[in-house]
């Protein structure tokens, strides 16, 4: 059973034209690629950081 | 299609190994990204192709998730919001493609389409605003306002995807299935993925088709629906009619004769004849009104002729009064008889009583009528007895009062100088002793106004002194 008070939550307003640019520049821009970088470089980091202790 | 890896060390294009030919960094893990989020694009794009746009808008997020600099990925979406009348959000994923890739990128065809027609964006705009608007309204309860609203912004942007999901959910909760039912069905027109369609589509199925949803009486529900035909017309108005019309049977001709037949008497009685009947009572109404008139025409001489009848009736009255003045009750005109008489008894030369007689008709007739205004003979015979017996009647009447004052009666003697004085009005002494008369029988005023004539038509007279001293002495 639809009941209208519940639906009516699921609906937000639309953003006008002229917040285009908020829209831009709230966007989450981060994905899986800079993780996975950022993960990279931590542990290259990391290595070299144990390679200097052993020397 | 595939997206061409880079480096995301050198930005070099990787090749089948494991690492950057260029640089040397190990893009294993790298590689098995932005391979899934290849995947994740081929599906978006499959979704977009059989209009599955809902689900096209997942997988193209999750794909961009996966790799932000997945430009196709990026454009596709856009176009896929574009389609759906999200607008905003197609021009900001177009406007970061573009910054991705400034050069051969589709986004600029997409930016260019929709800037070049500004007064379209603006009117693209609006329905954006209207449907704000109408959301709001529902949350305050103007929900007819709303359903007016999303009507003007679907008229214009009939894609816009959730505002006809909105207009959907107005109509179901105004329990007006039939117009959900068909505002769904386009909704699926747009995007046959969307859940939320696809949720408020199933219930609007079981209100409009309950039966069939319990498995119940299904032959006699297929029966209605064999009977009627249901569609909804280019005014949005749900149109029900029967699906099959009966030919005529010959057996009922005689039967649709007989009542047509029926039917004509009836309406001859109700409708020609109270018509009729109608008709003759206006003619009567009017004959009556014409006959009323006229009594009152007739009323109002009646009383113009009983005001007249009134106006001769006073006049008759006024001339029979004046006819009275002149006439005596045994009908002859008595001022003339009285005349007469007069000049007749001077004729045989009068003694005294006839000389009294004579004055007493001559001053019946002047005070009884104006005399100038009778006619010319009565005033001359009048004026010339006047002339002739007046000094004699004069002297009479001298006498009787000259001897009255001598006893004391001064009112006879006033009456008796009176009389003399009518009729000798030139004598100097009868009007000074009618003016003794007065004096001696207290009447002050009388007396001081004949001491005043005396002076005034006497002057320079012995009398006219004695009047002015008598005057003098009465102050």
């Amino acid at each position: 059973m639809i009941v209208f008070e519940e639906e009516i939550k699921k609906f937000h307003p639309c953003l006008e034209v002229e917040e285009v640019a908020d829209a831009i520049y709230n966007q989450d821009m981060t994905d899986m690629a800079d993780v996975l970088v950022s993960v990279v470089r931590e542990a290259k980091v990391e290595a070299e950081g144990k390679n200097t202790d052993k020397e | 299609m595939n997206y061409k890896m880079r480096c995301y060390n050198c930005g070099a294009h990787l090749t089948e190994q494991d690492f950057c030919t260029n640089c040397g960094v190990d893009v294993k893990g790298y590689k098995h990204i932005v391979m899934a989020s290849n995947r994740m694009y081929n599906d978006g794009l499959e979704k977009a192709g059989v209009r599955d746009l809902s689900g096209a808008i997942v997988s193209l997020r999750e794909c961009l998730r996966l790799n932000k600099n997945h430009v196709d990925a990026r454009n596709l979406l856009g176009l896929v919001y574009f389609e759906t009348g999200e607008v905003v959000a197609a021009l900001s994923e177009w406007v970061i493609s573009k910054n991705i890739r400034p050069n051969k990128n589709m986004a600029d065809t997409y930016i260019n389409m929709v800037q070049e027609n500004q007064s379209r964006l603006e009117q693209i705009n609006k329905t954006i605003r209207n449907y704000n608007q109408a959301l709001a309204n529902c949350q305050q309860d103007g929900k007819d306002m709303a359903i007016i609203q999303l009507k003007k912004v679907l008229a214009v942007n009939p894609n816009f995807l959730r505002a006809r999901q909105l207009l959907a959910l107005l109509y179901m909760d105004a329990q007006n299935y039939e117009m959900a039912e068909r505002e769904l069905k386009k909704c699926l027109k747009t995007d046959n993925g969307s859940l939320l369609t696809k949720r408020y589509l199933q219930e609007t199925d079981n209100m409009l088709r309950p039966k069939e949803l319990a498995g119940q009486d299904v032959p006699e529900k297929k029966a209605e629906d064999s009977d009627t035909i249901r569609y909804i017309n280019p005014n949005h108005d749900l149109v029900i009619q029967p699906a099959h019309i009966k030919e005529p049977k010959a057996t009922g001709s005689v039967f649709n004769v007989l009542l047509g037949i029926a039917i004509g008497v009836a309406a001859a009685f109700f409708l020609i004849l109270p018509a009729r009947i109608q008709a003759v009572r206006e003619e009567t109404n009017a004959e009556l009104i014409a006959v009323n008139e006229q009594a009152a025409d007739k009323a109002a001489q009646l009383d113009e002729l009983s005001v007249q009848v009134a106006e001769l009736s006073q006049k008759n009255k006024e001339l029979s009064s004046q006819l009275e003045q002149y006439a005596g009750t045994d009908g002859n005109l008595e001022l003339a008889e009285k005349l007469l008489t007069a000049a007749q008894m001077y004729l045989a030369t009068p003694d005294e009583e006839g000389l009294r007689t004579i004055g007493r008709n001559l001053m019946d007739i002047q005070e009884g009528a104006d005399v100038s205004t009778l006619s010319d003979s009565f005033q001359n015979l009048f004026r010339t007895l006047m002339a002739v017996a007046g000094p004699q009647i004069s002297d009479l009447h001298y006498n009787e009062g000259y001897a009255a004052f001598q006893e004391g009666d001064f009112t006879t003697a006033i009456d008796s100088y009176t009389q003399a004085v009518f009729f000798d009005a030139t004598d100097v002494e009868t009007l000074y002793q009618l003016g003794n008369a007065y004096r001696k029988n207290d009447d002050t005023e009388n007396a001081k106004k004949i001491y005043q004539q005396v002076i005034e038509l006497f002057p320079n007279t012995d009398r006219a002194t004695r009047s002015q001293q008598y005057l003098n002495q009465l102050g």
